[in-house]
């Protein structure tokens, strides 16, 4: 057996049951965790699409990680794609973070195969209104983002496409009276059509972590203030702010520029050399996180 | 007691094996008897025979008959002994003159009219007779394949009656200058005809240039086939021993070896339905695969992890070695097999992974799973490997017009000279040590090189691969040291981790 703690289970008006669920329209009546009991307190839900883009990836991975570095709880649904990367860089961290999942605490879904759900359960907590052994279905998963809403001070969307569980997400924390947060998308790609619609309805947009912390403090979830954090490097480079602005393969980067392929991948080679582009695993060059 | 012998040969790899048919007639119960390990159709030329000597107008003895295959313990197979059994008997017989009979080397199936048809490894039995320096008696039609292997008496048979009069006349010696003589690339698509993918087509530069071997990644419809299909025309013709080679098993597969002859590359494409023996050589008796059919030339294998495991396992000697070889019961048989391998696969199972307009379907675990299909070991041997993507409409349509073939083929061969006069090995042959003599790395590539391997978490045998795409990047440039332009070139050529 592995070094995760015991299980536990808290019924409504336990003592250990957390008030912001009371606060809710529907709380549920029990709820089963694995992990510490601790974490349910308001934090700071990131959620966005399975499949998401590197883009998606890097804003989950990078608001995460200042937050769950800040002392605020990180919680988002256990899912492959954005949830996966806020869970893993807020563990990375050393932050802590809790998995709210459409199955039972116990199981593991997706297939555990980098084992984050073990060091979740270790290092955090999973949370469910399922009991044990319970597998996966399709109608769960909307209850999940009803507790997910509920457990969070705030819910920040970092990519979101219309309709998607990660939008009614955004509208069960908007029932239950929770700030939404979103981070801006590309407006040509419909994954991101979501993310922006609640921009326009209204949500606050997240450009940066100073953005993040103003509002973190806003809500009352943490009162650090970002450090003399570096603003992204002026690039001066047309290649650079090319890639930077839209992922690109060599060959469409040469046409766009008007260069020849030989130049192109040599330069390409060398900003990813130089840690400013990276290589997907499509074969395009974007940025690095 | 009549007795005569005629030389012929039995192939064994891409050889021909001496093997000395000796005739008997002598009295007793009329009876015709093949001894020496002969196979089903080496037995069946008793009935060929009997007919066609009697066709052409000679006696078949009405005494006891007995044909010995020597040496006896080797395995004998194939059609190609029709003729010199005929000649044997003949011979002893004494209705030829006996000048037909001792060092003459016959080879050839015949009909039951007594014409003669060529049998598969022809040129195999061309060299065998030529090292012994016996006249060849074969089928006609062969002159272009005799003048390749020079040093050869060839003396073209149309029919049995031919040998009535003893030795045929030696056929004339090709019109000069024809060997050796470039042919045109005619018939060979171009690379002009494939617009946009100007990255893919730098990829094939260099692996033609260097040897390597090539990995193309991409959504089906991305034209991974068609840029594969280029790589032939874009390499030299074939030198005159790799001529010979490269025939030699298209020969003695009993395929046509003339294009092989006049210098044109092979380009074999094994659907992967293909099976191991199929893929790298067997059967009974053995014959070669289709990495040996593509040797001096580009093995292309469509949908890589399609192939069976076996294949690819199979493959791996192969692409280290140069040669394959197969150990039987009776022997082993060696396969020359040098070819420079292009692979193209889908990125995923469905195919769509990171494709500008389709969506892909699969999940990133059956993505990793398919990916790992091909197992280190292999990926290990590709220098190159490129995603190829389908070009935008508006790419084909603006597109200047691209560089031919023959442009490209002339800096190919250009960056092979540049290697050869350095006295150096294709770059895909140089191993870590001469690699890095041959690289003369300044303090600035080193240290890129070094950051490299860091960065990209590059292993041993990665960095060799770099360095040695990097290598061919500075052939073609002419250049005798590797700078860091060619390193980071290089780099965006190497694998995807998982």
């Amino acid at each position: 057996m592995s070094a995760s703690r015991e299980g536990w289970r808290i019924d409504r008006g336990d003592g250990g049951y957390p008030d912001c669920l009371e606060s809710t329209p529907h709380p549920p009546d029990i709820l089963w965790g694995m992990g510490d009991p601790a974490l349910l307190r308001p934090g700071l839900a990131i959620i966005g699409a399975r499949r998401a883009t590197p883009y998606g990836l890097s804003c989950a991975r990078m608001f995460a990680g200042w937050a769950a570095e800040h002392g605020v709880v990180v919680i988002s649904g256990g899912a492959v794609g954005c949830d996966r990367a806020a869970h893993e860089a807020a563990l990375d961290a050393e932050g802590s973070t809790v998995a709210v999942l459409g199955c039972g605490p116990d199981v593991d879904y997706p297939r555990d195969s980098d084992g984050l759900m073990r060091r979740i359960r270790e290092r955090g907590a999973t949370l469910a209104e399922l009991p044990w052994g319970v597998g996966p279905r399709a109608y769960h998963f909307p209850k999940r983002n009803r507790l997910i809403a509920g457990l969070a001070g705030a819910v920040l969307v970092v990519e979101a496409a219309l309709p998607s569980g990660t939008f009614s997400t955004a509208d069960h924390a908007i029932a239950a009276d929770r700030e939404v947060w979103a981070v801006p998308g590309s407006i040509l790609y419909a994954g991101c059509r979501g993310s922006n619609t609640l921009l326009t309805q209204g949500a606050i947009p997240i450009c940066d972590v100073t953005d993040l912390a103003t509002a973190l403090e806003r809500v009352g979830l943490c009162r650090d203030k970002p450090g003399e954090t570096p603003p992204p490097a002026r690039v001066t480079d047309r290649l650079a702010a090319a890639l930077l602005a839209d992922p690109m393969r060599p060959d469409d980067a040469a046409f766009a520029l008007r260069t020849d392929i030989v130049t192109i991948i040599r330069q390409i080679s060398l900003l990813e050399q130089e840690g400013v582009v990276r290589r997907y695993p499509d074969g395009r060059y974007g940025a690095l996180r | 007691m009549m007795q005569a012998s005629v030389l012929t040969a039995t192939l064994r790899g891409v050889e021909a094996v001496l093997v000395e048919v000796q005739a008997d007639v002598s009295s007793g119960l009329p009876s015709f008897t093949i001894v020496g390990l002969a196979d089903a159709a080496v037995l069946e030329a008793r009935d060929r025979v009997r007919s066609a000597i009697r066709t052409c107008g000679f006696e078949f003895p009405s005494a006891r008959v007995t044909v010995n295959l020597a040496p006896a313990p080797l395995r004998k197979h194939g059609t190609g002994f029709d003729l010199p059994i005929a000649l044997a008997l003949l011979c002893a017989t004494r209705q030829v003159p006996t000048n037909l009979s001792g060092n003459v080397f016959a080879v050839g199936e015949l009909g039951l009219d007594g014409s003669l048809r060529p049998v598969s490894g022809m040129l195999a039995h061309m060299l065998a007779a030529a090292g012994h320096g016996a006249p060849l008696l074969a089928p006609d039609g062969l002159e272009s394949a005799s003048d390749a292997v020079g040093r050869v008496s060839y003396r073209p048979v149309r029919s049995l009656s031919d040998l009535r009069e003893g030795l045929p006349v030696e056929a004339a010696e090709g019109a000069p200058g024809r060997r050796g003589m470039p042919v045109a690339t005619h018939g060979q698509p171009d690379l002009a005809e494939v617009a946009g993918h100007s990255a893919a087509k730098r990829a094939l530069e260099i692996a033609a240039t260097g040897g390597h071997n090539l990995l193309f990644v991409g959504p089906p419809g991305s034209g991974k086939t068609m840029l594969a299909r280029r790589l032939t025309g874009i390499l030299p013709l074939l030198g005159d021993t790799e001529r010979l080679e490269t025939a030699l098993v298209h020969s003695v597969a009993g395929l046509d070896d003339a294009p092989a002859l006049a210098g044109v590359r092979p380009f074999r494409a094994p659907h992967h339905s293909c099976s191991v023996a199929g893929l790298v050589g067997g059967g009974s008796p053995p014959r070669p695969g289709e990495i040996s059919l593509a040797h001096n030339g580009v093995l292309f294998m469509d949908e890589l992890p399609q192939f069976g495991p076996a294949c690819l396992q199979a493959l791996r000697q192969p692409l280290e070695d140069g040669h394959v070889t197969l150990v039987r019961a009776d022997g082993r048989v060696r396969y020359p097999a040098r070819f420079c391998l292009v692979a193209a696969m889908n990125p995923c199972p469905c195919g769509f992974h990171g494709d500008n307009d389709k969506r892909c379907t699969c999940t990133d675990t059956e993505r990793t799973r398919y990916m790992a299909r091909l197992g280190g070991p292999l990926i290990d041997r590709i220098d190159v490997c490129l995603r190829v993507d389908r070009v935008d409409p508006e790419v084909i349509l603006s597109c200047p017009g691209t560089e031919s073939t023959l442009e490209v083929g002339a800096r190919v061969t250009q960056g092979r000279t540049f290697a050869l006069r350095a006295g150096r090995d294709a770059s895909c042959r140089l191993s870590g040590a001469e690699l890095l003599r041959a690289s003369a790395l300044g303090r600035k590539p080193r240290a890129v090189l070094t950051g490299m391997a860091r960065s990209y978490h590059l292993s041993g045998r990665g960095v060799t691969r770099l360095l040695r795409v990097a290598r061919t990047i500075a052939d073609l440039a002419e250049s005798d040291r590797v700078e860091s332009d060619h390193l980071l070139e290089a780099a965006a050529y190497r694998a995807w981790q998982s």
